[in-house]
């Protein structure tokens, strides 16, 4: 299942629960962590990919969270701002939340990057579907040849066999190689009758 | 929420009714009144500490206080054990392929693919099969023969020679992952099987098929976190003991 996940950066511990329970209400959204303090944050940026970043700059000294902010550049960052006179020019925010938004304003303003996630995740998703050479690599699994017979068959190394092999259990969700056999003949990749000397 | 003695006997089962395969297992028949676990444990003469920590872990996968659980016997572990595997061959396997069978009366189109779904499974039966029994025939035995050596007064050579033949980490090493051809399986119903004409067999098989792994899953992490680090501790106790001698 895809979820989109958060990270939420603020010295408030009601804050941060409140925001998680708003956030909580837009299906598929997932909080990966809650942070209240600069150290943790950075470790926690550095390490752990966010689809989106909430975060209040008032916790940061300001160089060094822009640093931290560029190496995870695949994050889109929320400000969380409590005062709105405060000048943040010099922050990448997608997008701006304030203290006194309503649940409506919060939930529009993240229905909207997560739409925009979405349609990218989507042109991801495509991928998703099994290759022309993957497939051909699953018919010859499905027939009961080795990995050495099927890099020779389609002249590449075993080495690259077996990435293939990891790619499409990952793709399919099928780890045996019995299992490839059935998947490979639902969909009409063999014909039931190449099997007969396939042991299940 | 955790299972204390105290706790109702038939709450656990409104709390979780999955509960009723295990308290089979322990030989518990229902019709326990308001009776508490402690009580209804002691009527059937089950260890009510085993019980707990057993139940507990069932019901909550989280929940493992390995050192309770160690200090009980290797023969109630065992025999407990031995009681799951008696549950998958006798209870959940047969239901599993009447419910295929069943299926492939039902569907005229996809009767060829329920049928090798059908001989899938049988494989798969014949893997679960020489799993447990060898866990019955090598394993189980072997474990009661350390735990006897450990409780005597002197090591006798014979111990020590029959470590030298087996021991747990070979156990160990051998325990494969017998819950892969079953994730297979659910996943080619999930996602590519097109939908056959009864769904409701077909949710009721998956029901059984999901069923089964989460009682497998639990099963192995009682043998890899309680069985195999009590009987590798008691290994070494008998190898240094016979080293001094």
């Amino acid at each position: 299942m895809i979820y989109l996940s958060f990270i939420i950066c603020d010295q408030s511990f009601l804050i941060r629960k409140g925001l998680a329970a708003v956030i909580s209400k837009i299906p598929s959204t997932k909080i990966l962590h809650s942070i209240d303090s600069e150290d943790e944050a950075y470790n926690i940026l550095k390490n752990t990919h966010a689809d989106f970043i909430i975060l209040n700059p008032d916790i940061f000294y300001k160089q060094k969270i822009e640093d931290t902010l560029k190496n995870v550049c695949k994050t889109r960052t929320i400000g969380l701002i409590s005062n709105p006179d405060k000048d943040i020019s010099n922050f990448p925010f997608a997008e701006i939340i304030y203290y006194n938004d309503t649940q409506s304003t919060i939930l529009k303003k993240i229905n909207h990057l997560i739409e925009k996630k979405q349609s990218t995740l989507k042109k991801q998703k495509k991928q998703e579907e099994i290759s022309s050479r993957e497939a051909s690599i699953v018919k010859y699994i499905a027939l009961g040849y080795t990995n050495k017979e099927i890099a020779d068959k389609l002249f590449i190394s075993s080495h690259t066999v077996v990435t293939h092999r990891k790619n499409i259990t990952r793709k399919l969700g099928i780890k045996t190689a019995p299992g490839l056999t059935i998947y490979a003949i639902i969909n009409n990749i063999i014909n039931i009758e190449d099997t007969k000397d396939v042991k299940f | 929420m955790i299972i204390t003695k105290d706790n109702k006997m038939a709450d656990v089962i409104h709390m979780n009714y999955s509960t009723l395969s295990v308290l089979n297992r322990f030989g518990i028949e229902l019709g326990f009144g308001d009776k508490s676990v402690e009580d209804v444990c002691q009527k059937h003469e089950v260890d009510i500490n085993f019980f707990l920590e057993i139940i507990n872990t069932f019901i909550n996968e989280d929940y493992f206080p390995k050192k309770h659980l160690q200090s009980f016997s290797i023969a109630l572990i065992n025999d407990y054990l031995k009681k799951t595997h008696d549950y998958y061959h006798q209870v959940k396997v047969p239901a599993i392929e009447q419910l295929m069978d069943q299926m492939a009366h039902n569907c005229y189109t996809q009767r060829n693919n329920i049928n090798l779904l059908t001989n899938f499974f049988n494989d798969y039966k014949q893997e679960l099969l020489n799993h447990t029994q060898r866990e019955d025939k090598i394993v189980f035995p072997y474990t009661l023969s350390i735990e006897k050596a450990f409780n005597a007064p002197q090591i006798d050579k014979e111990t020590v020679k029959l470590m030298e033949e087996y021991s747990i980490d070979i156990f160990e090493s051998e325990h494969d992952n017998i819950e892969e051809k079953l994730f297979d399986l659910k996943n080619i119903i999930i996602k590519y099987l097109p939908q056959p004409k009864n769904f409701q067999l077909c949710n009721k098989l998956l029901d059984e098929l999901f069923t089964l792994e989460k009682d497998l899953n639990d099963h192995a992490r009682i043998e890899d976190k309680v069985l195999v680090p009590k009987i590798r501790a008691m290994e070494g106790v008998i190898r240094k003991k016979f080293s001094e001698k």
